[in-house]
C-alpha cells in the first residue's frame, strides 16, 4: 500500500519512473520543473505540495513538503488544486487535461508551454497511478 | 380534470412514452410560462427537475432502460402531476412533443408496480449536511430524482453518484461551496441546462458535466428587480432570459436577448450573451454593472469590491479554454436598454451570402439599428413554421421558386428603418412577415404549385414577390389567419392555438427577436451543434471562406447542415457567426459524426486565424470584450496546430 504524498510514495514513485519510463519515447526527453500544490488535504485541512525536476527526459528530483510553496526551488509551472481532483486523477478517473480545462487544476505559467507537457506528463501520472493506492477519506 | 377529459383522454402505452420521450431534447421550455398558458405547479413546488415535464419524460427514458430502480420518491414525482396539460401546450408549440402523455404512462407504469419495489435511499452525512444549509426538501440523493438530470449535467452512461442541492440565496450557495471542498466532493451548478443538452451528445460531454458530486440547481435564485431611474436590473441566477425580458417591458425596457430559458447570470457567464442586439447593446462586461460570486473557496465577492484582484483579466490566445465556470455566479446587476415607441423591423431579402454580409457589416459599422443579423433560409423555417413537415416545405419553396436564401434582419427606429430602405431595392416589411407566420402552413399546398412555377421564372423572383405584382398573389395563397395555424396542431389543442396566434406579439417581429421564444425549433426532436466564431470583418473573403469551410465540414461528415446567423459586433468590427449541423442524438454515429466536424472546424478556425471559436469564447462572459477578442488572433502555427491536436487527443479522445 503507498499513499499519496507519503515518504513511500516518493521513493517507490522515483524508482518506478527510472526504471519503467522512457526518457526519449514516454518523456520526450524534456526539460521542466513542475510544482504540484495539493489543498484541502483531510482530516486536517492541511496544503502539502510535491517537486518533479525532469531534464532531458530523466527524473531528476521529486520531494514531498508541506504547506503552499517550496521554498528551495522555483519551478517552472505550478499545478494546484484539491486534494479531491488530485485523488480523481491519480486513481485514473480523470485525465491531467480535463481536470485543467475544468478549473479543477490551475496551472501557472505560459499555457502554450504547458500544453507541451501534456503527453510526456501523461506518463508520469500514469506512474503514479500504478503506485498509488491509498488516499485520505 | 373534468370527467370528460379522462374520457376523451387516449392512453398511451409505457413503451409509447418512452418513444416519446427519447425525441426530447432538453430544451427547458416547460419551465416558464411564455405561452401565457401556465406553467407545471408541481415544477414550481417542488424545484428538482424530475418534477418537470422534462424530468418525468427524462425518468421515463432512466427506468425504461433499467439505469435506475423505482423509489419512493418516484410515488411523489407522478403523484404531483395534476394533469393540466400546460406542458403539451407549451411543448407542442416548439417541439410537437406531448409530455402529458408521458407523464400519465409513468404514473400508471408506477401504479401498477408492487409496493416492495420501492426502494428507500437512506440519508447519509453529506445529504446531511448539504440539508442543514438548504433545509429538508432541498437536497437529494435519490436516483430517480438525480437521473432526471441526465444530458443537462449528468453525462448518459454515468454512475449516479450525485447529490442535488436547491440554494435558495448567495449565503447558502457559499456554505454548500465551503462543504463541498471540506468533504473533497467536486460540485457544479446547473441553470436552464440549455448549453449542457447542446453539448450532451458530443465528444463536450466530458469536459462540460459534472462526473459525480453536487449539482447545484440554481432554479430557487428567483430574485428579479426592475430600477426603471437607471434602467438597471437586479437579477438572480435562477431568473430566465424571458422572465427577465418581460419583467423589463413593463417598464419599457429591454435586456440584451439570447435563448429564452437560458438563465441571465449564466448566459453572462458562459457566452457573455451572444445577440443579434450586441452591436448596439454589447456583449460580455458591457452587460453588466456589478456581480455577485461564489469563488473555489466558497468567499462571497463582488466584482465592484474595493481592493480586489482586477476581475476582468483573462489570458489572450486560442489556449485560453475553459470548460466549466471558475466560480458561480448568483445575482447580476444588468443593464438595460430603452424601448422605442417607433421601433420596427426590416427585412431585405438575399439569394447569396456575400450581400446580406456586405449589407450587414455596412449596417454594423455605421451603427444602424437596435438589432442586426443575417438569418439563413433554414432559422426562418424553423422559427416560423409550426410543425417539423412546415418548416421543410417552408424551406423548399424558399430555396427553390423564392431563391429567398437569407434575410438581413433590422430592428430599428423609424429613422434607420428609412436609411436601410434608401440603402436596398426592396424589403419584407412587418405585414408581409405577419402573412408568413399564419399562413405558413400553406408552404405545404405551395409546394408544387403553378404559381409558384411561374414565380421561379421571373428574373428575380424576390423583387417579383417583395416589391412587385405577385405580393397580393402570394399573401392571397397564404391565407393568413390564427385558425389556420392553429389547424396543424392537435386537435384538442387548436383552440388553444388559436388564441396564441391571435395575440398581437407572435406575429410582432420586433417581440419575437426580444422575447426569443422560436430558437428552440430548431430542436424539434432532434439536435443541433453550433459551432461558430466572433471573427474579424476586415477582410470580407476570409469571412466568406470561412462560412465555406463549414459547409464543406458538414459534407464531408455527412451532416445536415446550414448557416445560422451571422451578427455583428463592436462596431461592426467584428461578426459572431453560428454555422450549425442537425442531427438525430439518439444515433451514436451521428453523434460521432457531429463532434469530429466541431472538432475540426474549430481547428481550421483557429489555423485561418482573425476569429475566437465559440470554445475561447466559453466561459468569457465576465470579461471585457476587448480583452477577449483584442489583439484579433493570427493564425495558429503548425507547431500549435500539433499541440492542438495533443491536447484534443488527450483530453477528449478515448
Ligand atoms: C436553442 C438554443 C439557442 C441558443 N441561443 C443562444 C444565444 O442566442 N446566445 C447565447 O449566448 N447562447 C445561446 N445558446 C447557448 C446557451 O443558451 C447559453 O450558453 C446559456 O448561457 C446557457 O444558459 P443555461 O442557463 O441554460 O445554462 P446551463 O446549460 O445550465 O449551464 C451552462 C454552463 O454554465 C454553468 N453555470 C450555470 N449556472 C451558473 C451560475 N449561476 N454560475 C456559474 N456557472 C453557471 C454550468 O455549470 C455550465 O457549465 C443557445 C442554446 C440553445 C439550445
Amino acid at each position: 500500500m503507498v499513499k499519496f504524498l507519503s515518504e513511500e510514495w516518493i521513493e517507490i514513485g522515483k524508482n518506478y519512473m527510472l526504471e519503467k519510463l522512457d526518457p526519449e519515447k514516454d518523456l520526450r526527453s524534456i526539460t521542466t520543473s513542475l510544482l504540484g500544490v495539493v489543498e484541502h488535504i483531510p482530516p486536517d485541512d492541511i496544503t502539502m505540495n510535491f517537486y518533479l525536476e525532469l531534464e532531458d527526459g530523466k527524473l531528476k528530483d521529486f520531494i514531498v513538503n508541506t504547506g503552499n510553496t517550496f521554498e528551495e526551488k522555483e519551478a517552472i509551472y505550478e499545478v494546484r488544486g484539491n486534494y479531491g481532483t488530485y485523488k480523481s486523477v491519480l486513481k485514473g478517473e480523470m485525465s491531467l487535461g480535463i481536470a485543467v480545462l475544468k478549473n479543477r487544476l490551475k496551472v501557472k505559467g505560459s499555457k502554450l508551454q504547458a500544453l507541451k507537457l501534456i503527453k510526456p506528463l501523461d506518463g508520469v501520472i500514469v506512474a503514479l497511478t500504478e503506485i498509488t493506492d491509498e488516499f485520505e477519506d | 380534470m373534468t370527467s370528460d377529459n379522462v374520457l376523451t383522454f387516449e392512453k398511451t402505452s409505457f413503451e409509447e412514452a418512452v418513444v416519446i420521450a427519447k425525441k426530447g431534447t432538453h430544451c427547458g421550455m416547460c419551465r416558464f410560462d411564455f405561452l401565457g398558458s401556465g406553467v407545471c405547479s408541481a415544477g414550481r413546488k417542488h424545484g428538482f427537475l424530475a418534477y418537470w415535464p422534462q424530468g418525468r419524460m427524462e425518468i421515463a427514458k432512466q427506468l425504461d432502460s433499467g439505469r435506475i430502480k423505482p423509489t419512493e420518491a418516484l410515488k411523489d414525482i407522478v403523484n404531483s402531476c395534476n394533469f393540466c396539460g400546460f406542458c403539451d401546450k407549451q411543448c407542442n408549440f416548439t417541439t410537437q412533443l406531448r409530455p402529458e402523455k408521458v407523464a400519465r404512462a409513468l404514473k400508471e407504469y408506477v401504479d401498477g408496480l408492487d409496493e416492495s419495489e420501492f426502494q428507500k435511499i437512506p440519508e447519509d452525512d453529506i445529504l446531511q449536511g448539504l440539508r442543514e444549509i438548504v433545509g429538508e426538501k432541498w437536497a437529494t440523493n435519490d436516483p430517480v430524482i438525480i437521473s432526471s438530470y441526465t444530458m443537462t449535467i449528468v453525462p448518459r452512461d454515468a454512475e449516479l453518484n450525485y447529490y442535488i442541492v436547491m440554494p435558495e440565496n448567495t449565503e447558502q450557495v457559499s456554505k454548500i461551496v465551503k462543504f463541498a471542498i471540506k468533504n473533497n466532493i467536486p460540485y457544479q451548478p446547473r441553470s436552464g441546462g440549455t448549453a449542457f443538452s447542446a453539448a450532451a451528445p458530443t465528444v463536450l460531454v466530458k469536459g462540460i458535466s459534472l462526473e459525480k458530486g453536487i449539482i447545484i440547481d440554481m432554479y430557487r435564485l428567483k430574485k428579479l428587480e426592475i430600477h426603471p431611474e437607471s434602467q438597471t436590473a437586479t437579477v438572480g441566477a435562477g431568473i430566465t432570459m424571458f422572465e427577465l425580458q418581460k419583467e423589463a417591458l413593463g417598464h419599457k425596457l429591454r435586456a440584451l436577448a439570447a435563448e429564452a430559458g437560458a438563465h441571465v447570470c449564466s448566459n453572462i457567464l458562459t457566452t457573455g450573451i451572444i445577440s443579434t442586439w450586441g452591436n448596439k447593446y454589447g456583449a460580455m462586461a458591457d452587460n453588466f454593472i456589478d456581480l455577485t460570486t461564489v469563488d473555489e473557496e466558497g468567499n462571497i465577492q463582488k466584482h465592484s469590491d474595493w481592493e480586489r484582484k482586477n476581475p476582468y483579466s483573462t489570458e489572450p490566445g486560442f489556449t485560453n479554454l475553459t470548460l466549466c465556470p471558475n466560480f458561480i455566479l448568483t445575482e447580476a446587476f444588468v443593464k438595460l436598454h430603452p424601448v422605442w415607441d417607433d421601433e420596427k423591423a426590416v427585412l431585405v431579402p438575399f439569394d447569396n451570402i456575400r450581400d446580406a454580409y456586405r449589407l450587414l457589416i455596412k449596417l454594423g459599422k455605421r451603427d444602424v439599428g437596435l438589432s442586426l443579423a443575417v438569418l439563413s433560409r433554414k432559422y426562418l423555417a424553423e422559427f416560423l413554421s409550426p410543425t417539423l413537415q412546415i418548416s421543410k416545405d417552408f424551406n423548399y419553396v424558399c430555396k427553390n421558386y423564392l431563391k429567398l436564401n437569407y434575410v438581413v434582419a433590422v430592428v430599428c427606429n423609424k429613422d434607420d428603418k428609412k436609411i436601410v430602405e434608401d440603402m436596398v431595392d426592396y424589403t419584407i416589411d412587418e405585414s408581409l412577415m405577419k402573412s408568413l407566420i399564419l399562413g405558413a402552413p400553406r408552404f405545404t399546398s405551395l409546394r408544387d404549385s403553378e404559381f409558384m412555377k411561374i414565380l421561379s421564372e421571373e428574373d428575380d423572383p424576390l423583387k417579383a414577390i417583395f416589391a412587385g405584382p405577385m405580393r397580393k398573389h402570394l399573401e392571397k395563397a397564404l391565407d393568413p389567419s390564427p385558425e389556420n395555424v392553429a389547424k396543424v396542431f392537435d386537435e384538442d389543442l387548436q383552440e388553444f392555438f388559436t388564441k396564441v396566434y391571435s395575440k398581437p406579439e407572435m406575429t410582432d417581429i420586433v417581440w419575437l427577436h426580444a422575447f426569443r421564444i422560436l430558437p428552440t425549433r430548431m430542436m424539434r426532436q432532434q439536435m443541433f451543434m453550433g459551432p461558430g466564431a466572433a471573427m474579424w470583418t476586415g477582410d470580407e473573403d476570409h469571412y466568406i471562406n470561412w462560412i465555406k469551410m463549414f459547409d464543406e465540414m458538414g459534407e464531408k461528415y455527412n451532416l445536415e447542415h446550414t448557416l445560422g446567423f451571422i451578427s455583428p459586433l463592436d462596431h461592426g468590427k467584428f461578426a459572431y457567426m453560428e454555422y450549425d449541423y442537425y442531427y438525430d442524438h439518439n444515433n451514436p454515429d451521428e453523434c460521432e459524426r457531429v463532434s469530429k466536424s466541431l472538432i475540426e472546424s474549430m481547428k481550421e478556425t483557429l489555423v485561418m486565424g482573425k476569429g475566437l471559436t465559440i470554445l475561447n469564447y466559453l466561459f468569457k462572459g465576465i470579461y471585457r470584450k476587448e480583452h477577449v477578442m483584442y489583439p484579433i488572433p493570427e493564425g495558429i502555427s503548425e507547431e500549435e496546430e500539433e499541440l492542438f491536436d495533443e491536447l484534443i487527443d488527450t483530453v477528449l479522445g478515448d
